[in-house]
Order: C-alpha cells, then structure tokens, then sequence
C-alpha cells in the first residue's frame, strides 16, 4: 500500500514540474504512431561491435505486430493486445506471455509522460534525415547516474520512431535500434500472422498471475525506481518463479526469484551485459535472485544487492 | 558478394578482389544496394550527416546534363529501396563479438542506497545465464519502452554462438 502511495506522490510531484511542452508532445506524438499506425520495416540492432537486422510489421487495426528476427538463431514474435507468443523454430517451442488480470502491456499515460521529468531532462534536439525520413530529435538526459539517456529521433510528418541510442552517463553509445527500411500503412492480416502457428509447437505457458511474494523485499530502493508489478510465472519448464518489477517510467528492472533445488544446474554469480541491459545474479537466502534491466551496471547490482528475505 | 562489400568498404580486399567487387557495384543490383544500406547503417551509427533524399540520383542527373567532352561515366541510378534483399544485405553488416562486460561479483554485504556508486572492477568473465534470453522474454513485457517502441527492444536476445569473433 505504501509502495503505491510513494509512486502516487512521485508522479504528483512530476507532473508539478515544468517541462516544455513541445518535447512532452513529441513524445505523445511518438507513442501514439507507435500504436496507431500500421507499418513495415527492416531495423538494426546495434551494440557493442554487433549488429543484428530484424523485420517488423504492426498491423493497427487488429492490434497486432510481428518480429521476426533475421540474423542468427531464428525466431519469431507476434504480440496481440493480451498476449506476446515467441516462436522458437528451431526446438519447436512456442512461449507464451499472456497479460495479467490487473495490468496491460505497459502504454505511458499523459500523466505518466510527465512524470518522466522528475529523472529525465526532455528536450528537442536538432532535426536531421534518418534513414530517408526528416527527423526531430528529442533528448532525455538523466538527472543521475542511476539510468541511462535517450536520444530518440521520431519522423517529423508521422511521428514514428526512426532511430532510438540509447547513452551512458559520458555519452557513449550504448546501443541503438534504426529503421534502413521502413513503410507505413499497407500492411495486410497476412502480414502479422505467424509463419509457425499451425506447426504443432511445444507450448510453454508463462501462466502469470500477480501474487504477494511474501517476505521479499528490498532493504532500500534504488531512487525513482518504484514497484510496478509483482507475479509469479514459470520460465520454461521451471517451477513457479516470483517476478518484481521496478521502474522509472522509462526504464525498467525485474527481479526473478526462484528456489535453488528448481535448478538443473548451478548459479553463477556475478555480472553479464548485452547491449543495455545488464544481469546480475547472486544467492539469497536460498534462493537464485537474477536481477534484469536495461540501466547502467551499477543501478542494476545496487538493486541486486538491496534484494533481502525476511520471514514473514 | 555481400561479404565482399562489407569487405571491401573495410578496405580488407586485395586489389583483384576489390576489382571484382568494383565491378560487381557498376553492374548495379544487389551489390549495390548492398553497399548503399552498409554505408546508411554505418554513418548511422557513427552519427554521420546524411546527404538529402536522392542526393545521388540527382549527382547522376546533373553528370548526364554536363557536356560530353572528356566527362566521366554515368554514375548509375539508384534502385528501388523497398526490395526485401534489404534485410538480407544488412543482417551481414559488421558483426563483431558482443562486447562481453564482466564484472567480480560484489560483496555480499548491502550497500546503502544514498551511497556513491561502488567502484565495479572487472576482474573475470562472467557469461550470461544459460536462461538469459528467458529472462529478456520475462522482462520485456514490462518495459515501458515498448509504448514508445513497439516491440523492437524484444530483439534483445542472447545469440547461440557468442563466441565467433569476427571483426
């Protein structure tokens, strides 16, 4: 009850704050394209020296997009508005994230937006052609060290989001997504359907369903990262595990909490990174805690770190 | 061809080989929106200027307009951008290995939160959890981002075979 209370009072407190209101609309106008537009196009994934290409295709009509991921390891995503399906062609197995009764796929509400800039200075940067499409940046640039910055570039006539690096606190790159090819409207029913959905897969159901993990906590916060969900899932063919969830507004970290007799093999603590998110895993009181998040490595063992068991 | 172009924009080809993709290039196609989606790729990520909409098409337009004596030869026109050979031509861009952080595990004891950060030395190779890429599937739903985003950042995933360095 607290927790909510405190995320409450943060997203007041945000709100009260003054922001100019072009780089709050644009990022309006970026999530509205985001979801009201249909659109085709071929991305880059980038980080480290690796880039990986991907095709998406957002149907807007029926609520539906599909990722299909071109470079190495085939697979597939559809998202529909309750559920995410990864199709795995290789081990024929299909994953299955359904959205739970209490919460959607996240959107940002207006107010929500606004909160942001409790931990972002947003602003609008220059305007440049990305990818054949007249831009207009907008920057969110951390107030801490705590999470990384943004620089998004939205096309200026439809709003979508064209290129999106993601920044640490010296202003590297971290990574980035850029569209080399991207359509919008003409998308067809076909075009966001599965390649694999009557192929007889292996359905492995997450079975999310928000809980209380009774005795689990955390000794303190990480400052603007508040508890956003709290559930227990199965992840593969694992035993239930308990999933928080904590975010910013922007940027979010999930704590996954699973007994250690439910794993085959033995945990490996420490620190691993891929692009801009960062693992970390380590023992608590018996049990495997894996910290995940895009936010720079220190916040994400801070929170590691803070993860405490009391018998309740 | 594709490997070809990446290396010869690389500048790896011996002189017969960059020959052979030179001329690969002039006979347009794929190897030449090959190279035109590298070079966008890679002054994308360098955070490069772009040159305007159709800059070489219009290049060609006026080269064709110059008076004949001694002008060099027609640059070729540009083909259409929307054939799906794209996502083909790009996924061969640079790949390089991932770059792999790792880090000593900190001690046990909680640091308190108003604290500077703690100082992080690398110190051993930590790889990803084998189940990595089930967490990422966890994780993602909840990501905010996603709204602004759609469903790009679900890209992030663990490749099977990390350990290919390839530069």
């Amino acid at each position: 009850m607290l927790w909510r209370a405190a995320a409450l009072l943060c997203i007041f407190a945000g709100a009260a704050q003054a922001q100019s209101p072009e780089s709050l609309a644009w990022l309006r106008k970026i999530q509205d394209a985001t979801r009201n537009l249909s659109y085709s196009g071929t991305f880059v994934y980038q980080h480290g020296g690796r880039s990986e290409t991907s095709r998406i295709t957002r149907l807007a009509a029926a609520d539906t997009e599909r990722l299909e991921v071109l470079d190495g390891m085939p697979r597939e995503l559809v998202r529909t508005r309750d559920t995410v399906r990864c199709y795995l062609p290789e081990s024929k197995v299909v994953k299955v994230e359904r959205r739970t009764p209490d919460r959607s796929f996240p959107a940002l509400l207006p107010e929500q937006l606004s909160a942001l800039a409790q931990h972002y200075d947003i602003s609008l940067g220059e305007t440049r052609r990305v990818g054949g499409f007249d831009c207009q940046a907008v920057m969110l640039t951390p107030k801490d060290n705590l999470r990384y910055g943004y620089r998004l570039y939205a096309d200026t006539a439809s709003g979508m989001l064209v290129r999106a690096v993601t920044v640490d606190a010296a202003g590297n790159q971290i990574e980035q997504f850029m569209f080399t090819q991207l359509t919008i409207g003409r998308v067809t029913p076909d075009m966001v359907k599965s390649r694999h959905a009557a192929a007889g897969f292996r359905v492995e159901d997450a079975e999310a369903a928000p809980t209380r993990l009774a005795g689990w906590g955390l000794s303190s916060e990480l400052p603007g990262f508040h508890k956003i969900v709290e559930l227990t899932r199965r992840m593969g063919e694992s035993k239930p595990v308990g999933q928080v969830v904590y975010s910013d507004g922007l940027a979010a970290v999930s704590v996954f909490i699973e007994p250690l007799q439910a794993r085959r093999e033995p945990a490996r603590t420490g620190l691993a990174s891929l692009g801009a998110i960062h693992i970390y895993t380590r023992e608590v009181a018996n049990h495997m805690v894996t910290v995940v998040g895009e936010a720079p490595a220190a916040s994400v063992q801070r929170i590691a770190n803070a993860v405490e068991y009391r018998r309740p | 061809m594709k490997e070809h172009i990446s290396a010869l924009m690389d500048g790896e080809l011996d002189g017969r080989a960059a020959g052979e993709a030179i001329d690969a290039l002039r006979r347009e196609g794929e190897a030449l929106e090959c190279w035109r989606v590298y070079h966008l790729i890679s002054d994308g990520m360098r955070d490069t200027r772009l040159l305007s909409a159709g800059f070489a098409a219009r290049v060609s337009q006026r080269l064709e307009a110059e008076p004949t004596v001694l002008a060099p030869a027609n640059l070729p026109g540009r083909t259409p951008a929307q054939r799906f050979a794209f996502a083909a031509a790009a996924s061969l861009a640079a790949v390089a290995l991932v770059g792999w952080l790792a880090f000593a595990p900190q001690p046990e004891a909680p640091q308190p939160m108003a604290q500077a950060q703690p100082a992080i030395t690398p110190v051993l190779n930590v790889p990803l959890p084998s189940a990595a890429n089930d967490y990422l599937l966890a994780h993602q739903g909840f990501s905010p981002r996603v709204s602004l985003q759609g469903m790009a950042p679900y890209v992030r995933t663990v490749a099977e075979h990390q350990d290919e360095p390839r530069k």
